[in-house]
């Protein structure tokens, strides 16, 4: 069916929501998934309290707009990648499809992401919402560690495209290790490390109060925040490299430039040692968080070895990075390396212990970095979402009447074929 | 948000990033978007030729010939000017951006592109609403096929203009909803004195359209206004078109959102009905419950 | 509360009271299994005369009981178009989440809009006269809730309509 109008692609995350149309490259809009609504006074609980007479429900706001309004509470429908408050998540739909995308959902299909282990309650409660209020004619609900591995594919060739794979998706709060077999996510073996991008900001936030006195202190998370996106990159060796900070500290040492907010006066700050320490904590992860020890290229060897077996070799071979806190440089090219380490350590102890009677094959272990890696999760919706199988694998409104909010518990895998 | 907004926010929000970035001084990145609008609009902005430098906008209307015939092509010209460029291959209209070349006002000029659909559906009332400021009656009806089964009719007398919607309901509850807002709007003249006359037919088009080919049918609604010199003079063009012109998705807009309102009315009833239910379970009984201090606390009975 | 709809509510609970005595029962068909006999109508013996209780053509109660199970369908008063879509969604809606709803039948029976069924686990486990009560103050409940939708509907639809017709 050619001359169709594209497909909607929503990703709503627990942080950001990215939305666009289908066959971009990049989402049209990343706003946060807040939402400003007007609060009464009312007893009652949450749902009851909103019950209005007139149409206050349509007095909110969304995204970055929702910290602008005054005289609105800010809330977040979605929480741990989950949704919790189902009104508001309808009402930010709405204005998401109306206000920003500018979409008549009775003319687009929509694809809609879910987090994994998503209930298929909640499956059916968005159908619900699609489906009956916003009339859209066909709905896919992707798993958003499939889709990131579906967006990995744009740096390889065509017969190298599996669904099978190991993606490690680290946002803003968590971090997650999620081991897909013919995409299908291997519930079970899912590990969530608390370690992500607002870590390492707070880290490098606490290296420079130490250090640095010309910030001002209102603004010390945001100038972290920025000289993590700017400066910051993996090291092979932390030894090595402050042996070589200190032999040649003026070809290391950057200076950051800020303004304060208030009295607009400029600001300098040295980025020394953290430009390397931030996100090292990935992999030492003891620096900034006492409890949790365990480096995340050995999380990711512990997933793996929880597989199935059959599947463990493939997914060494196909080790994928998502979100933004992966892009710092070179943490593909370490985490393999680490991860090698250990697998190699391995099979030369099993090797030993044969007495030498076996020499196993040796495991080839491929982390995956591309450029999507940013919107990952997104940039593979939109792709999908371009192709014409998927709207072969939409469930479609006719059927949704048909047949109610439970076909779409579940959603066909797709892609991997063609 | 109760009215729609009119202008497109993407091509803005790209248009500005893109700019602003010329201005600062960095190197131009290479942009290929497509996007859509309401109406079955499609934008593409693009570069030229691979240079970078270079933005074109362009738009594709399923019903751009239509418009053509009522002068699209000179609003478009009038409004945009220098601006305007080849159109592109399987688009109706291109603006081209050079940023090497940006005028002071690049903001409002960035406003303007963002109107661009506007526009295009204004050229036709403009023409009958000029209709009918001269007086020249007996020109034939303009039909627009603004979407593939909902149609446009604009037509004028001496006294007034007429724009005929029809729209099409595509769920059966629709129907119904949508038939309570277009009766609300039917007797919605009565809180404004400078509104314009509404009338609304269900199921079978209006007198003025008899002749004609008009679709009937359970599901199509038909929806007119009367337009007055009031609406049509120099200063309240715009504004009339800017409304009008966005009729059939805000009637749209707002038959989705009732719907999202009882569905939320809907949660916080079932809520309620089921605290009622789980009264009818007994409280488990002999829970041991503790004193602050940490003693086990047992009521007698 | 109109002069029909007291007296209605009272004979739906007094029947609903006398019909919820039920023991536990198992079926007479297949070895080591409880069915609803109300469901199953396997055997004639074990079911009772089913009971209608109407206040009008459109309003209406069917209790059908049997040894170990009462069904309660309930006709829902819908008075035009709108009231009978809404109707239809909200019982639809509360029917997708039958789940918590211990006592909520996934289908209604023919002929009506929604259905519950109690069987003797149900009234085992909860006390019995508040499952009633909850029966009764879901029937008053629901004729409100959807003339107050349908009031709802209307008032937006106002108010949509003049916001737009002002800005002309």
């Amino acid at each position: 069916m050619a001359g169709r109008l594209p497909a909607c692609v929503i990703d709503v995350g627990t942080g950001y929501t990215k939305l666009g149309f289908a066959a971009n490259k990049e989402p049209q809009f990343i706003i946060p998934s807040a939402i400003a609504i007007k609060e009464t006074a009312k007893v009652g609980d949450n749902s009851a309290r909103r019950v209005t007479k007139g149409v206050e429900d349509l007095d909110f706001f969304i995204g970055d707009e929702a910290f602008d309004a005054t005289g609105y509470a800010v809330k977040y429908p979605v929480r741990h990648g989950l949704v919790e408050d189902w009104d508001l998540m309808e009402r930010f739909l709405e204005q998401c499809i109306f206000k920003y995308l500018r979409a008549e959902p009775e003319d687009h299909y929509f694809l809609l992401t879910e987090p994994p282990l998503n209930t298929p309650e909640n499956r059916e409660y968005t159908a619900e919402i699609m489906f009956e209020s916003f009339n859209v004619p066909g709905l896919y609900i992707a798993v958003q560690a499939v889709l990131a591995l579906a967006a990995s594919w744009t740096s390889r060739n065509v017969e190298d495209r599996i669904l099978t794979g190991i993606v490690v998706d680290s946002g803003d709060g968590v971090t997650h290790v999620i081991p897909v077999a013919e995409g299908y996510v291997i519930g079970s073996c899912i590990k969530h490390i608390p370690i992500a991008g607002r870590n390492i900001t707070y880290f490098i936030q606490s290296l420079l109060r130490e250090r640095e006195i010309g910030i001002p202190p209102e603004q010390s998370l945001e100038t972290a925040k920025a000289i993590k996106e700017k400066f910051c990159y993996i090291c092979p060796d932390i030894a090595k490299e402050f042996a070589k900070y200190d032999s040649d500290p003026t070809k290391w040492l950057k200076r950051f430039e800020g303004i304060n907010s208030v009295t607009k006066q400029a600001f300098g700050v040295d980025v020394g040692y953290e430009r390397f320490l931030g996100p090292e904590i990935f992999f030492h992860p003891e620096f900034s968080n006492p409890d949790f020890t365990t480096p995340l290229s050995e999380i990711v060897d512990n997933v793996i070895q929880n597989c199935p077996i059959d599947v463990r070799r493939p997914l060494y071979h196909n080790i994928v990075l998502s979100g933004g806190s992966t892009m710092f440089r070179d943490f593909g090219r370490r985490l393999q390396r680490d991860i090698k380490r250990t697998v190699d350590a391995r099979l030369k102890l099993s090797e030993a212990l044969s007495g030498g009677h076996l020499k196993p094959k040796p495991i080839d272990v491929q982390v995956i970095s591309h450029h999507m890696q940013r919107c990952a999760v997104w940039f593979g919706g939109s792709m999908l979402a371009s192709t014409p199988e998927f709207y072969q694998v939409c469930h479609t409104k006719a059927a949704y009447q048909e047949y109610g909010p439970g076909i779409c518990r579940h959603n066909p895998v797709f892609g991997a074929m063609t | 948000m109760i009215l729609l907004e009119i202008n497109n926010r993407i091509i803005e929000e790209t248009l500005n990033n893109k700019i602003k970035n010329a201005l600062a001084g960095h190197k131009p990145e290479s942009i290929d978007v497509k996007i859509a609008d309401f109406d079955g609009v499609l934008f593409h902005i693009s570069n030229v030729g691979g240079d970078k430098t270079k933005i074109r906008i362009s738009i594709s209307l399923k019903f751009y010939m239509q418009l053509q015939e009522h002068g699209a092509d000179e609003l478009l010209k009038r409004e945009y000017g220098p601006l305007l460029t080849t159109e592109e291959d399987g688009y109706n209209v291109s603006l081209l951006i050079d940023l090497e070349n940006l005028p002071e006002d690049w903001e409002a000029l960035v406003k303007n592109v963002g109107l661009l659909k506007r526009h295009c559906f204004a050229s036709v009332f403009e023409k009958y609403f000029d209709f009918q400021e001269a007086g020249e009656e007996g020109h034939k009806r303009a039909v627009i096929q603004y979407r593939d089964q909902e149609t446009l009719y604009v037509e004028a007398k001496s006294d007034r203009v007429t724009v005929v919607f029809s729209t099409v309901f595509k769920d059966e509850d629709d129907i119904v909803i949508g038939k309570v807002f277009l009766q609300e709007l039917k007797e919605g003249r009565r809180a404004s004195h400078t509104a314009p006359q509404v009338l609304f037919s269900h199921r079978e088009p209006p007198l003025e359209l008899q002749d004609s080919d008009a679709a009937v049918g359970d599901n199509v609604g038909y929806i007119t206004f009367v337009l007055f010199p009031r609406h049509t003079n120099r200063e309240a063009r715009d504004n009339t078109i800017d409304l009008i012109h966005m009729f059939r998705d805000y009637l749209h807009y707002h038959i989705k959102c009732s719907k999202a309102y009882i569905h939320s009315r809907m949660r916080a009833k079932t809520s309620d009905f089921l605290k009622v239910l789980n009264r009818a379970r007994p409280e488990p009984k002999n829970i041991e419950k503790k004193t602050i201090t940490g003693r086990t606390f047992i009521r007698k009975e | 509360m109109s002069a029909t709809l007291k007296p209605y509510l009272t004979a739906v609970r007094r029947t609903l009271t006398a019909a919820m005595c039920l023991e536990n029962f198992s079926s007479q068909d297949v070895e080591r299994h409880n069915k609803p006999e109300v469901e199953v109508m396997s055997s004639k013996e074990l079911l009772l005369t089913p009971v209608m209780i109407s206040r009008n053509d459109k309003e209406r109660v069917l209790i059908e009981s049997s040894i170990n199970s009462v069904r309660v369908s309930i006709s829902v008063k819908q008075a035009d178009e709108i009231e009978k879509i809404l109707c239809h969604k909200f019982m639809r809606f509360m029917m997708m989440r039958a789940e918590n709803f211990v006592i909520l039948r996934r289908k209604p029976i023919d002929g009506y809009d929604i259905s519950f069924l109690i069987t003797n686990f149900h009234t085992e486990q909860m006390f019995k006269h508040k499952l009633v009560d909850f029966v009764i103050h879901f029937m008053e409940e629901i004729d409100k809730e959807i003339s107050e939708m349908k009031l709802s509907v209307n008032a937006r639809a106002r108010i949509c309509a003049e916001e737009f017709l002002k800005r002309f």
